[in-house]
């Protein structure tokens, strides 16, 4: 039985990992009529004989005597199985009962819908070395574990928010789309920046990408060029489709929405509440769509024709924008028959300074310039000096314009240092490297004038004194400074002021000019009207206020449908990943950013074409091919695509679980031992030095190869060797103990390989062959008689030749004596089985013992097996000493019995 | 060839989202083995296994009958592809 969300919190026995012991105290609990739970940390039981190719000495397929315990688990009536699941903590009741703390790892997969066909996994674009497969080959994000696995149901392997998608104010899946890229997957690419944000061509040129300010990359040799491979996208799609491809959707609701503004938040708010099938139309007072997009943002930066296109995505859904529209009022709305109002007027009027001189003809604002400048209205300034005041991105498109219009000399003059600048670095760069002239640690006084036309300028040289609230430190004007200076045009870009007075008897507005909007909902002092962008946050960027619109249209949609606006969450993010880790997890070979080109410096002032290029299709993959993958699944949503059973969900969490309990069987099961652990093996460093778990997986019938090859080239190997007890019985490796199974399983494979690769030859290099149990010798006699040779040796060392193939250095024990040296095609470690040390953390109060080798200590082996130091406690398997299958299967029947003669002894 | 300096598993095998269209490319012009792919590519051999394996995997690529003496399979696009 799968557990639901429903099940009840009381069980008899808990069992600790899945693998055959636990599966067989399992059975063999419920059986009894006992009620189990089973909580297995990986997204299948089985454990790892079910990745096994064949069990000795019988040879019986290992996942077909397997398959039927996991099912017969699962559908046992009795036996409640938690996957994905781990436990946190278990703690001793007074009575002795047990109280587990566990956590159900979510897998954003709905397994109550999941067929288990496997669509998702070949939809995926992320590839990950496949752990069930020992990293011989690759799975995807979305995943099935295995074949056989019970519960066969997939699983996304999405550990947190990716940096990049995580600093998205608008929730564009930035790792997703650089997924898609990588996968030469352009137009789905473009497809998932639409599901969060319409206006991809705007956003890929003049977004501030803070993206990239989070990319782990950004930490090694330069970010992920995220910006750049959103262009290449967008510039490919909208080349290819010059009108969307959709039109309005069928369902249309009856509420209307008014939107006021038409830049980023409002074009935002109306296409996601267009999509849902509200009514929609936006009222702008300039004479064209897309605010500070069209009239803000240089067409350099930003051409025009992109803007258009972006907005065509919002208008297709039949959106009706309104150009010289101005709204004064919320309440004529209102009277006009709309339910609801989203208030995006923006920031983009002027402040007065109060400069003397200030109203002289020839003294304009930053934005009345632009928009002037844009009209023609402002034509050629050939041979005229402009200064631009201020020091914010505001200042440096004035100054970038005014060279293009001719301008003989152009002066940005800013209060402070260069590094106080809010102005980001790179477009002050460009302007300077246009020709801009920097005056920093200046300021104007007053403006000159003649019939009342500007001449020139009176400034003044400032120092830096005690930093202000902004925590910058405030500029003091140097008595006696004053200077003049010449200038014909004076561009004020010191700050930009909410458009927000038409309402201000109608809805709160701040001190600041801004809409005084609840900081979730934004809903304003009127319940029916919403604010959002930089009217509600002051001058922001184009893609906060993307994401302001996106929020709006969702509480504006939970507010039409009369959903209280509380109780949930609108775009919950999960835990951001930490890029130590990721950087941790191995080494990164370098790879320079691809830079995108751009027009020189003296060419691009002699027009307003776009200065910045677009990347080759090569290019744009191999930028996105720099990516990390730093939560795993891209969020590319690929999945969600292809499943056929809407299964895929994520917005699922993981989910914290307590029950009680009377007793507990540890089954967690032995660790293998890591063979970088002996760097003179090469295991890791020569791709032909494999493990035996790994040869098991060649071997087996759901082999990750097509057939059982060596993983330098695919050949298949003729002259293999083993390297018996690698890290058993050896103390330089830290465990003088026998791990019992690796003869076995040597003789096994050597035995497997003669009927998968009748011309190999199989050496095994041995110590001493242990044969104990039943019918062991014989199966070791066996494989002498079909040709396995057997040369006692103790392997010292083994180096590379140059095909791949491996030399051996063994010291000859039997034979002539003295260091031999030997060439194979392909080296199997038999590495030996190690304690999983994780299990002794489990107690909350450390009570459970280890023995010396750290393996859960059994307090009396010969007269109790299966008891722990904990009353109530008991182990099964290999999780207290090393044992083969049917070892492992008889002492987790013992532990059953004593787990029941506990609960019963409790009851009498 | 020897294979000191490898790259790491995680790095190669997300090249693979770049090479698979390149292998596809390859192997549309005939059936080639790993060190055929490997040459074409310019890239090690043991990484263009991980690849090739994958695309084996999810259903692109299929290993051709191979004869009694060959060491190396030759692959080939599967039918639905
Ligand atoms: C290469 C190789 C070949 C082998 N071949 C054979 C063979 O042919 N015949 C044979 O008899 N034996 C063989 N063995 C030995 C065999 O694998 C073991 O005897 C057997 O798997 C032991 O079963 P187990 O349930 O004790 O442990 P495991 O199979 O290790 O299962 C333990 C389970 O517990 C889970 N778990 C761990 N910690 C937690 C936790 N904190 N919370 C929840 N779940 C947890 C694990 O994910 C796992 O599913 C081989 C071993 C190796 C390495
Ligand atoms: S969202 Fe994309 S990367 Fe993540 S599992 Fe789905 S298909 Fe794979
Ligand atoms: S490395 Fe990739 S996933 Fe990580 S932050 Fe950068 S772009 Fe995003």
């Amino acid at each position: 039985m799968l557990l639901k969300t429903a099940d009840f919190m009381n069980y008899d026995h808990l069992i600790v990992g899945g693998g055959i012991a636990g599966m067989e105290s399992a059975l063999t609990l419920g059986d009894m009529g006992y009620k189990v739970l089973l909580i297995e940390k990986e997204a299948s039981i089985g454990g790892k004989m079910v990745l096994l190719s064949k069990v000795f000495p019988t040879l019986d397929c290992s996942s077909c005597i397997s398959t039927p315990k996991m099912a017969a688990t699962s559908h046992h009536p009795n036996v409640t199985i938690a996957t994905n699941s781990e436990v946190e903590e278990i703690g001793r009741n007074g009575d002795g009962t047990f109280r587990v703390r566990y956590r159900r790892n979510c897998t954003f997969v709905d397994n109550a819908a999941c067929t288990g066909c496997g669509e998702c996994e070949i939809a995926c674009t992320v590839s990950i070395p496949d752990e069930f497969n020992f990293d011989l080959v690759a799975r995807r994000a979305a995943h099935i574990p295995f074949p056989q696995a019970v519960p066969k149901k997939a699983k996304i392997d999405l550990r947190g928010a990716s940096p990049c998608s995580a600093a998205c104010p608008a929730g564009v899946k930035a790792h997703g789309f650089v997924s898609l890229v990588r996968s030469g997957k352009y137009e789905e690419a473009f497809h998932l920046h639409m599901e969060d944000a319409p206006l991809p061509g705007s956003l890929a040129r003049a977004c501030y990408a803070p993206c990239e300010d989070a990319c782990t990359r950004g930490d090694l040799e330069g970010t992920v060029s995220i910006r750049h491979i959103k262009r290449f996208m967008t510039d490919r799609y909208y080349g290819a489709h010059p009108e969307p491809e959709y039109g309005p959707p069928e369902e249309r609701l009856d509420k209307k929405v008014a939107v006021v503004g038409s830049g980023p938040a409002g074009l935002t708010a109306a296409y996601h509440l267009a999509r849902k099938g509200y009514p929609v139309t936006i009222f702008e007072a300039a004479p064209e769509a897309g605010g500070m997009l069209r009239y803000a943002i240089p067409p350099f930066r930003l051409p025009k024709d992109v803007v258009d296109r972006d907005i065509k995505n919002v208008t297709a859904l039949g959106v009706e924008i309104r150009a010289n529209a101005r709204v004064e009022s919320v309440q004529s709305l209102k009277e006009a028959g709309f339910d609801s109002v989203f208030l995006a007027v923006g920031s983009g009027e002027a402040w007065t300074m109060g400069f003397e001189g200030e109203d002289l003809e020839g003294i304009v604002d930053c934005m009345g310039f632009l928009r002037r400048a844009y009209s023609g209205r402002i034509g050629d300034l050939s041979g005229k000096t402009v200064v631009v005041v201020g020091g914010g991105n505001s200042a440096i498109d004035p100054a970038r314009v005014s060279l293009r219009l001719g301008a003989a000399k152009v002066v940005i003059m800013y209060r402070r240092s260069r590094s106080e600048m809010p102005a980001h670095d790179w477009e002050v760069q460009a302007a300077l490297e246009e020709g801009v002239h920097l005056q920093i640690l200046q300021n104007p006084k007053r403006f000159l004038g003649k019939n009342g036309r500007l001449t020139q300028l009176e400034y003044l040289s400032m120092k830096l004194g005690e930093p202000d609230a902004s925590g910058r430190r405030r500029p003091v004007p140097v008595e006696g400074s004053e200077a003049l200076m010449d200038a014909d045009l004076v561009v004020l870009a010191t700050g930009l002021r909410p458009a927000t007075f038409p309402f201000a008897g109608a809805i709160e507005i701040r001190r600041d000019e801004t809409v005084n909007a609840d900081a979730e909902t934004l809903q304003t002092s009127i319940p029916s009207v919403f604010a959002g962008g930089d009217a509600v946050s002051g001058p922001s960027s184009i893609v906060e206020a993307i994401g302001q619109g996106k929020r709006a249209a969702f509480y504006i949609d939970r507010y039409l449908r009369g959903e209280p606006l509380d109780g949930t969450t609108f775009d919950e993010r999960l835990p951001v990943m930490n890029k130590e880790a990721v950087i941790g997890r191995g080494p990164v070979s370098k790879r320079e950013p691809i830079r995108v080109k751009e027009i020189a410096a003296g060419d691009r002032v002699k027009s307003f074409a776009e200065v910045e290029g677009c990347l080759s299709e090569n290019d744009a993959r191999a930028s996105a091919n720099r990516c990390l993958d730093c939560a795993g699944c891209s969020e590319c949503h690929q999945c969600i695509r292809a499943c056929p059973a809407n299964a895929i969900h994520f917005d699922m969490r993981s989910e914290e679980r307590t029950a009680e309990v009377k007793s507990v069987i540890l089954s967690t099961g032995f660790r293998l031992f890591d063979p970088h652990e002996k760097p003179q093996y090469g295991y890791g460093r020569y791709p032909n030095v494999i493990n035996a778990m790994q040869m098991d997986r060649l071997l087996s019938p759901t082999r990750p190869f097509n057939h059982t090859l060596r993983p330098s080239d695919g050949k298949q190997p003729n002259n293999i060797a083993y390297v018996l007890c690698t890290g058993s019985r050896d103390c330089s490796a830290g465990n003088p103990l026998c791990s019992r199974v690796c003869c076995m399983y040597s003789i096994k494979q050597a035995q497997l390989i003669m009927g998968a690769l009748p011309l190999a030859d199989v050496t095994i290099y041995y110590i001493d062959i242990r044969a104990f149990g039943k019918g062991y010798d014989e199966f070791y006699e066996q494989a002498r008689g079909m040709g396995v040779a057997f040369v006692k040796g103790k392997v010292a060392r083994i180096e590379e030749a140059d095909n791949n193939d491996l030399k051996l250095f063994y010291e000859d024990i039997e034979g002539g004596g003295g260091t031999q040296e030997v060439e194979h095609d392909l080296v199997v470690l038999s590495v030996g089985l190690m304690p999983n040390k994780d299990v002794l953390k489990l107690f909350d109060n450390g009570d459970l013992a280890a023995d010396p080798y750290a393996w859960v200590k059994e307090m009396d082996e010969n007269l109790y097996p299966a008891l722990t130091s904990i009353d109530g406690v008991f182990v099964a398997g290999t999780s207290s000493a090393a044992r083969d299958i049917p070892d492992s299967i008889l002492h987790a029947g013992a532990a059953a019995a004593q787990a029941a003669a506990h609960v019963e002894r409790r009851r009498a | 060839m020897k294979t000191e300096g490898n790259r790491s598993l995680a790095e190669v095998l997300r090249d693979e989202m770049v090479m698979k269209d390149r292998i596809v490319g390859l192997l549309r012009e005939e059936p080639k083995t790993i060190p055929e792919l490997a040459e074409a590519l310019g890239y090690p051999s043991h990484e263009v296994v991980l690849w090739v394996m994958a695309l084996w995997r999810y259903g692109t690529v299929a290993e051709m009958k191979q004869g009694r003496n060959e060491e190396y399979f030759k692959y080939t696009l599967s039918a639905s592809h």
